[in-house]
């Protein structure tokens, strides 16, 4: 609806400062004049609810559909392939070689192999199973990702209060965990599982209602998205680590040594203060409904200037996330700012895997949420878009680093950073207003001599409170800046150097 | 609140005429998973009070606004642009085009809107952030409800037609036509949540034969005949709804795991490993204590039935394989002695069949 208006808008604002005689050009600077979106043709007949992707050493993509099939695709011939098929809701793939892969479906991990190397998997191993199934459809399963020990992680969704489960199960039966909205009624639902090497499922962190994404980083740092609902007041980002509680209560059944109570019935006082608080929040409806993978653009630039940052994928924008991390005390924390949004991407993009060429894939779904189905991919055509680098809290304020040098005036105006913070309710609730919300004035800025960097002085800064950032009309040599809204999960403060 | 309502009109039920009570419709609409209303179509007579309960079975929080006509993609838009407005007033824009609402209803909750309409088809939908593409229905305000289109077909109706009904259609399952053997990991009614599906080809012009294998407790669970599976409704939505049958279940084993190892009665805790394909044909393979067995499933030449080919890891332990009795099979192996419903194999045995043909 507003698109074209605002379209006419830039025509009319063009067309007034090319007759105004200005000998400058103007540069209509938007994200797709760096990034294309391009659409990748998909086979007749597949419907294409895309449930994972990753790319073959030997280049071809391959893809996971609901339906089970796994195809793969050679960009070169655009040409579709079935590698495997009969699968049940496959939503991850981790690749061994051209003819072996990992590959998460509902009820295991499977191995499956091309032993005789006609290009069709003929094994299928079962890797792990050692997990429960009580036939919710809800309870999916996601991973796996791998750290530099050879662990392999995978996430075991809550069962969903909106449907029933099987008269037979897979696992002991808990009726205590059966409570709640999202429950765990079988072991492991709601757990981050460890796979060792020698093939042990282990129990690894608790707490999790949807992890949709994960991600090992270079560091061997494990990352897990997950869902806003019933004790998540929003979507979120986690760094997650051994043996924690990272907040959805009913997974804390299967937790050895924990007495036998319902934990949802707990005090949520006595819950909040067991549980590890998020990295970053996604503020629902403002920056994500459904936060899904995460990767890192390992391209080197080959996908323009954020190489090294974390992008998460998301089902009911038309957008995805870009993570600006900051470490604090010891513990991450940090801010998510929109990647080319609202720009021509589809919605759904639950799967994102970077192309050996640089190029971002994303495999969409809609899987009866909100969404679209099918892959597009994104490529970098170049140039440098004026966007925020980085966001770092100080003592007294935020620290914001940018792609270009700022124009002076623009970088230097106070009415450019409007701040306001908020927190989300911890409780059993679908969801939680913003709560405690108040705007903060800036009390001043500085620009750093290259002007690459501005130092924000915040009137009041809070722990445990997320902040808004809404830019304004910031600029850099005839450009605008791309993004103008963040948000920066402020869990701890920063101490003043002694 | 509720109650005082209820009890309201209650009591004007009992102080006004029947015909008060003839104009009140009410109507219990459910919001489900999938991003659903069930049912998504209403229809009602003009000029009625239309008392409309939205139920809550989803796990997510729901509304329901009923809107002028062809006015529901313009409440839906200026719903998203309340912004931070919108939780306080339950996502539900201010502007004519909205006839009435509900408030958001959490999972498991419910909340009541009444309303008087004339003669019009009033799309209603959810307004919540995200659902309102996906989540809406139509209210048909009528006297002639029979020069309504079938539900199944209705272009007002989110998704008309495809899955449910995907029978009556030609749109293909995959990429690719099936080939048999065929199989598919999915949810199957009797049988645990980690079951298989596995459509046979048809035999010398035979029936086509199917089976459901269980994957969580290794063994063979029914078999039937003339087609394979519909999965349509387990495909469509979120994935709860169950994979059909489709022909006639001829066999059902009632016997529980088959193996028992050495003199022991005790039923040994198998772990599935997987399966290879053979020509297609999907051969599991599975632990009973230190034994591997394989087992490859193939149609008899003639009739309903199975040549059930099972291999083993060496072993100096007596096995006894446990078919079953009264199941209307026949029964008959390539090694051993059968014994009632026991079959005792041979100390070393590593490989043998086991027919079974429906009586």
């Amino acid at each position: 609806m507003t698109k074209p208006l605002f379209l006419v808008v830039l025509f009319v604002s063009l067309s007034a400062m090319v007759s105004m005689g200005q000998t400058k050009p103007v540069v209509a600077d938007t994200i797709t004049d760096y990034y294309e979106v391009q659409t990748i043709p998909m086979p007749a007949g597949l419907t294409a609810e895309t449930g994972a992707m990753a790319f073959l050493p030997d280049g071809r993509l391959i893809a996971c559909f609901h339906r089970g099939e796994v195809m793969m695709y050679t960009p070169k011939t655009k040409t579709w392939k079935l590698f495997a098929e009969g699968l049940h809701d496959p939503l991850g793939i981790l690749v061994i070689s051209n003819r072996e892969l990992l590959i998460m479906q509902r009820p295991e991990l499977t191995r499956l192999k091309d032993t005789d190397g006609d290009g069709v998997a003929d094994v299928y191993e079962t890797v792990t199973d050692q997990f429960g199934l009580s036939g919710n459809y809800h309870e999916f399963a996601f991973g796996p990702v791998r750290d530099k020990q050879g662990n392999l992680y995978i996430g075991l969704n809550a069962a969903s209060s909106g449907a029933g489960i099987r008269d037979e199960l897979r696992g002991r039966y808990e009726p205590l965990g059966r409570q709640g909205k999202m429950y765990s009624c079988v072991p492991y639902r709601g757990w981050i599982m460890r796979l060792t090497p020698d093939g042990k499922l282990l129990p690894f962190a608790c707490g999790f209602r949807s992890p949709n994404g994960m991600f090992i980083d270079a560091k061997d740092r494990l990352f897990v998205t997950d869902n806003q609902g019933d004790w998540l007041g929003t979507s979120k980002l986690y760094h997650v680590e051994q043996g924690k509680f990272y907040g959805h209560p009913p997974s804390l059944v299967w937790k050895e040594g924990f007495p036998d109570v319902d934990p949802t019935t707990l005090p949520p006082a006595t819950l909040d203060s067991m549980r590890v608080r998020e990295m970053i929040a996604f503020p629902h409806q403002r920056l994500a409904h459904s936060p899904t993978q995460i990767v890192v653009d390992n391209t080197g630039g080959r996908f323009g200037p954020f190489a090294g940052q974390m992008l998460v994928g998301e089902m009911d924008f038309s957008r995805l996330l870009r993570i600006l991390p900051d470490e604090v005390n010891g513990q991450l924390q940090g801010a998510a700012i929109p990647f080319f949004d609202n720009a021509g991407l589809r919605k759904g993009n639950n799967r994102l895997v970077f192309a050996p060429d640089g190029s971002l894939w994303l495999g969409q779904t809609d899987h009866g949420w909100a969404g679209d189905r099918g892959i597009q991919r994104l490529v970098y055509k170049g140039g440098t878009l004026l966007d925020v680098m980085a966001m770092h809290l100080t003592p007294t304020g935020f620290e914001l680093t940018f792609t270009q040098p700022l124009d002076e005036a623009s970088a230097k105006a106070l009415t450019n950073y409007q701040f306001r913070r908020f927190y989300y309710k911890y409780h059993a609730s679908y969801g939680s207003p913003e709560t405690d919300s108040q705007p903060v004035p800036v009390t001043a800025v500085t620009l750093s001599p290259d002007r690459k960097s501005v130092s924000l002085t915040l009137n009041e800064l809070k722990p445990n409170h997320v902040y808004e950032l809404m830019l304004g009309d910031l600029r850099s040599a005839g450009k605008r800046i791309c993004n103008r809204m963040l948000y920066y999960t402020l869990n701890q403060l920063k101490q003043k150097p002694q | 609140m509720y109650m005082a309502r209820k009890l309201m009109i209650l009591l004007l039920g009992l102080l006004s005429t029947a015909a008060w009570a003839q104009t009140d419709t009410t109507i219990i609409i459910r919001a489900v998973t999938g991003l659903k209303y069930d049912p998504p179509r209403l229809v009602i007579q003009p000029g009625r009070q239309l008392r409309l309960i939205l139920k809550n079975d989803d796990d997510m929080a729901h509304n329901l606004v009923i809107t002028k006509p062809n006015s529901r993609l313009r409440v839906v838009e200026f719903a998203l642009a309340l912004g931070d407005k919108g939780a306080q007033q339950h996502y539900v824009p201010n502007m004519d085009e909205v006839l009435a609402h509900t408030r958001i209803v959490e999972p498991g909750h419910a909340d009541t809107l009444t309303i008087k309409l004339t003669d019009g088809e009033y799309p209603f939908v959810c307004t919540y952030p995200g659902h309102g593409y996906v989540m809406y229905g139509m209210l048909y305000v009528t006297r002639d409800p029979k020069r309504l289109p079938p539900a199944d077909r209705d272009p007002n109706l989110p998704n008309a037609a495809p899955n449910a009904h995907a029978s009556h259609t030609t749109a293909p399952a995959h990429p690719y036509a099936l080939t048999f053997p065929a199989m598919y990991r999915t949810f199957m009614p009797d049988c645990g949540p980690a079951a298989i599906a596995v459509g046979l080809p048809a035999v010398n012009g035979g029936p086509q034969q199917s089976y459901c294998w269980d994957a969580g407790s290794c063994r063979l669970r029914y078999a039937w005949s003339g087609g394979f599976v519909d999965n349509n409704e387990h495909w469509s939505g979120k994935g709860q709804l169950l994979t059909k049958v489709v022909g006639e279940i001829f066999y059902r084993e009632k016997t529980g795991f088959p193996w028992r190892i050495g003199s022991s009665d005790t039923v040994p805790e198998p772990r599935f490993l997987g399966y290879r394909l053979v020509s297609r044909y999907p051969e599991f393979r599975y632990r009973v204590g230190d034994i591997d067995v394989r087992e490859l499933i193939r149609p008899v030449v003639n009739g309903r039935g199975f040549v059930r080919q099972f291999t083993l890891s060496p072993s100096q332990q007596a096995l006894t394989f446990l078919t079953g009795t009264n199941d209307g099979m026949r029964y008959k192996a390539s090694v051993g002695k059968l014994a009632g419903n026991k079959l005792i194999l041979p100390p070393g045995t590593r490989q043998f069949t086991l027919t079974m043909t429906a009586l």
